[in-house]
């Protein structure tokens, strides 16, 4: 015989379990505070690099100045390039898709520069991670020098190698722009869909750019998505990046 | 008492004091679907911090043919889902994941069986069943909030509960 008040229980049981709790009476003043104090430091840092491309990708990024890439081809990857930073220091990119050209790079760097850019967006990983992973466990201090000259930061994302004991490590733009990064990369989420489309893309995605904000929906993976009836974007693939 | 649309069009303007009545309104709600969707006290305060901050910075972008409730609770969950998704990125990445801290939320003992039961529950159907029951929303809001059709919700919730069942039935937690 089916148990009719076990429908009833659970709801008793749920309604109890999900009681609002008061909040703290200062919570409007923390959020306007932290609002207040928000670095302006992540637009400051973009108006200052500068970009350097072959026609394979880009090849260097420095705060300061740099000769303009020679081709008209660099000149496209180079702009794609800051087009994309910017996007995602304003927390509306999630990926990069211009291509980097780390030719230049000795093989021990370019192959830690490699390993690093398979640290997913909003992790971070230790250095000994990295020289884990490239078959040279003890060679972390090589790690640490190899990503301080970095060629591409941002786009190889050094700054998401920090130390084993939590600390941040260095960082080629100072520590402070290092942790700003992992709160913006924090703040930043990777999957968004479209309420008026129904379908779920990378944040930082083409299509991305034409929704309208209350259109917006985040995602925690494709699976959950495809579950309410969402599909994924077939430009920028989310279920081959999760 | 002015509406909640009218201090929206305020916060809209930058307005700390139509801000501040928005946050003594919804704060306390906002703060128990967070802390039940993340656990603990100081992820709940943070993910409610960061909603509230876009609220603030994207006022403008509020339209008013939205309850102003369900448009907090969208960029709320928006956040929400998001520290759930790093959190079982980070679960299959670390050797040791970090062992709760002091302010992680520990449920009366009441709540403990039905505590675990949820996290058997996917994550949109969990987000789902904590605005249903922390503020009683209607199938239609839910909707709205998640960007999904009212039959999915009915399914999603439906599907939820079947599985609350199950598992709390299996601990014998559904007799007194």
């Amino acid at each position: 015989m089916i148990d009719l008040t076990i429908p009833d229980r659970l709801d008793d049981l749920l309604r109890d379990y999900f009681r609002p709790e008061p909040a703290p009476v200062d919570l409007a003043r923390r959020v306007l505070t932290t609002g207040r104090s928000a670095a302006e430091d992540l637009p400051r840092l973009e108006k200052r690099l500068a970009i350097q491309a072959t026609s394979q990708g880009v090849s260097f990024i420095r705060a300061g100045k740099l000769d303009k890439p020679a081709t008209a081809a660099a000149r496209r990857l180079a702009e794609r390039a800051r087009e994309e930073i910017v996007e995602y220091l304003s927390g509306k990119r999630a990926f990069f898709t211009v291509p980097v050209d780390l030719s230049g790079a000795p093989e021990f760097q370019r192959r830690v520069l490699e390993a690093t850019r398979d640290i997913p967006f909003g992790e971070a990983r230790p250095y000994a991670w990295i020289a884990a992973r490239i078959g040279h466990p003890r060679a972390v201090r090589a790690v640490g020098t190899a990503l301080g000259r970095n060629p591409v930061p941002l786009i190889v994302p050094c700054h998401r190698v920090w130390r084993s004991d939590g600390g941040l490590g260095g960082y080629l733009f100072g520590a402070g722009l290092k942790r700003r990064l992992s709160q913006l990369e924090r703040a930043t989420p990777v999957l968004e869909g479209c309420t008026s489309t129904r379908i779920v893309c990378r944040v930082g995605c083409i299509h991305g750019r034409r929704m309208r904000p209350d259109n917006r929906v985040v995602f925690g993976s494709v699976q959950d998505a495809r579950s309410v009836g969402y599909r994924p974007c077939k430009v920028c693939k989310p279920s081959a990046a999760a | 008492m002015e509406s909640d649309r009218g201090l929206m069009a305020r916060v809209a303007r930058g307005d700390e004091a139509a801000f501040t009545e928005v946050v003594n309104r919804y704060g306390g709600r906002l703060l128990s679907v967070a802390q039940r969707l993340l656990g603990s006290r100081a992820d709940a305060e943070d993910a409610v911090q960061r909603a509230l901050l876009q609220c603030y910075a994207s006022g403008s972008s509020y339209r008013p043919q939205w309850a102003v409730s369900t448009w907090l609770y969208r960029i709320l969950t928006n956040v929400c889902v998001d520290e759930l998704r790093r959190r079982a990125t980070r679960a299959t990445h670390d050797r040791f994941p970090p062992s709760p801290g002091p302010d992680h939320h520990r449920p009366p003992g009441r709540h403990m069986d039905l505590h675990r039961a949820l996290d058997r529950v996917p994550r949109e159907a969990r987000v789902l069943l904590a605005l249903r029951y922390v503020d009683g929303l209607s199938y239609g809001e839910l909707a709205r909030i998640r960007g999904i059709s009212v039959n999915t919700v009915k399914s999603q919730l439906a599907r939820g509960k079947a599985l609350l069942r199950a598992e709390l039935g299996k601990r014998g937690a559904l007799h007194d």
